[in-house]
Order: C-alpha cells, then structure tokens, then sequence
C-alpha cells in the first residue's frame, strides 16, 4: 500500500488510526444528529399525544404513494451506498463497482428530491400550508403539517449535503485524485448517508400512515 | 473483511438480501397501516421503523462487525434519545 500516504493526514502518524479516528469522529456527530432529529420526533409524538385525531385527519391528506416510492428510493440508495463502501473496503479491485455505485447513490438522491418536489407541489395545491386557508378545520392538523413542513424540509436539506459529498468523491475518484481502497473519507460519507436514510425510516410511519385505518 | 477478501458476486448477494428484507417490512408496514388495530397500528409501524434501522445500522452501517469503541459512541447517541423520551413522556403521558 505505497499510496497510503496520498490520504494520510495530520496529526495521525498511522493510517489505520486515523481510519479509526475517522469513523469515531462521525459516530459522536451521528450522536449529535440522532438527538437533533429525536428532538423534533419528539415534538411531534407529543403533539400527537394532545391531539391523536386530528394527526389521524392530517396523517390521511398526505400522499401514501410518493411516501411509500421515496422509502424505496432511500432503503435502495443505501444499498448502492453500502455496496461502494464495502467495496472500497475490500481492495483496490472494485474500482468501477465503486465509481458506479457512487453514482447510482447521487442518482437515487436526485430521485428523492424530485419526487418530494412533486409531493411539496400537490401538498401545496391542497392547501396543505398552515396559516390562513388551511384545508383541515382540526387546529391540530396545523401542527402535523407544520412539522411535517419542517422535519422534512431539514431531512431533504442533510440529503441536499449528502448528495453533494457524494458527488465530490466521484469526481475525485474518477479523476484518480483520491485512493478508493479502505479510503476514510468514504466510509465516513457512507455513515452519514446512512444516518440520513434511518431518519427517513421513521419519518415514514409517523407522516404518511397514521389515520389509515379509520 | 480483510482476510477472506469477498467478491463482487458475494458483496452483491449479502446486501440484496438486506436490502430486500428492508422492502419487505417496508410493505408490511403499509398493509398493516391499513388494519383497524387501534394503537397497535401505531406500534407495529414504529416497531418496524426500528426494526428497519437495526439492519442499516448492523449490516449496512457495519456496528455488528465494528469494534466497541464504535458500538459505544453509536449506542450513546440512542442512549440519550432514550433517556430524552423516557422524561418527557413520563410528564406527557401521566398528566
């Protein structure tokens, strides 16, 4: 491995170390996020809480199909994400396995964003924005969908970044500018790629399924 | 991973099995939206979130092969979340 030293930094004198201390710095920031996200889910489950019917009413105006095709969406760019970081893990010999599962992730992404762009469009055409003309009468609904409004606009925003840090290390790879064998900077994309993907995993039943079944 | 180096063949094989137990509870969960069973309903879809999230985070996200420092700094970030569910909701729900 003569080309360690390409993304060796400072201040690690050893590249393994650093690799550990790489994916321990993204575990405590995963940390980090997981209370931020679990913050606003619990706003909302308290919410929920104090007003379960109009959470059904509201739960029932979102659109089940763009929800459950961007769950897929996700749960399936997390596994071309795996498959790159994986990949790169386990040698140098992936490298085109590697590039193309990196682009089918910024891919599945842009997917993501789009779709949600034409759930925003019909959520919008629905009079679904809380303020003045909001299409449920239960005060209630206001609060799931201004939380909805904020949970998943701040979801799209790290997807945003996610996609964005993807891309760069495509580039770099392609370019040959970066080694892709055991590369940390990967495996640390990965992890928050992931991350991004279980909050979506939860967003999921408490946005688009409640109120179904009555 | 180092020492018995995998083949694409069998990277492929391992995560499309994952990533089709992953769509197959996201399925279950739908369905199961649409079955009157009052706050089961609730549960079984958080149930399944959580479910979901334990394979990401041990298959995809690799904490069941990582070392414990890694599985420690992962689990506090759920302690915590825990712990700020556990004192919220004991005021929310006995009021």
């Amino acid at each position: 491995m003569s080309d360690e030293s390409a993304v060796l930094r400072e201040p690690w004198l050893d590249f393994d170390r650093q690799r550990e201390a790489a994916k321990f710095g993204i575990w405590v920031f995963l940390g980090s996020e997981a209370l931020f996200f679990g913050a606003l889910l619990m706003t909302y489950t308290v919410c929920r809480v104090e007003h379960p019917e109009a959470f059904a009413a509201a739960g029932r105006e979102t659109n089940i199909w763009y929800g459950t095709i961007n769950t897929a969406v996700l749960l399936t760019s997390s596994l071309s994400m795996a498959m790159a970081s994986q990949a790169a893990e386990s040698g140098m010999r992936f490298r085109r396995l590697v590039l193309g599962c990196l682009l089918a992730t910024v891919l599945l992404g842009l997917a993501f964003i789009v779709i949600k762009g034409f759930e925003y469009k019909e959520d919008i055409d629905k009079h679904l924005v809380p303020g003045a003309g909001f299409a449920l009468p239960q005060a209630g609904a206001q609060l799931f969908y201004g939380l909805y409004w904020l949970v998943t606009g701040v979801h799209a925003v790290h997807l945003s970044i996610g996609m964005v840090l993807v891309s760069r290390l495509f580039w770099m790879f392609y370019q040959r500018k970066l080694r892709i064998s055991e590369n940390p900077e990967l495996e640390v994309t990965a992890l928050y790629w992931h991350l991004v993907d279980i909050v979506w995993i939860f967003l999921y039943p408490l946005i688009y399924l409640p109120g179904r079944a009555s | 991973m180092n020492e018995n180096r995998p083949t694409a063949g069998r990277l492929w094989r391992k995560n499309i099995a994952i990533w089709g137990a992953l769509l197959a509870l996201l399925l279950l969960s739908l369905s199961l939206a649409y079955v009157p069973m009052g706050r089961l309903t609730t549960a079984a879809g958080i149930v399944i979130a959580a479910t979901k999230s334990a394979l990401v985070l041990l298959l995809f996200m690799e904490l069941a092969t990582s070392k414990s420092l890694i599985r420690l700094a992962a689990i506090s970030g759920l302690v915590f979340v825990a712990a700020m569910f556990a004192l919220t909701l004991s005021d929310v729900l006995t009021r």
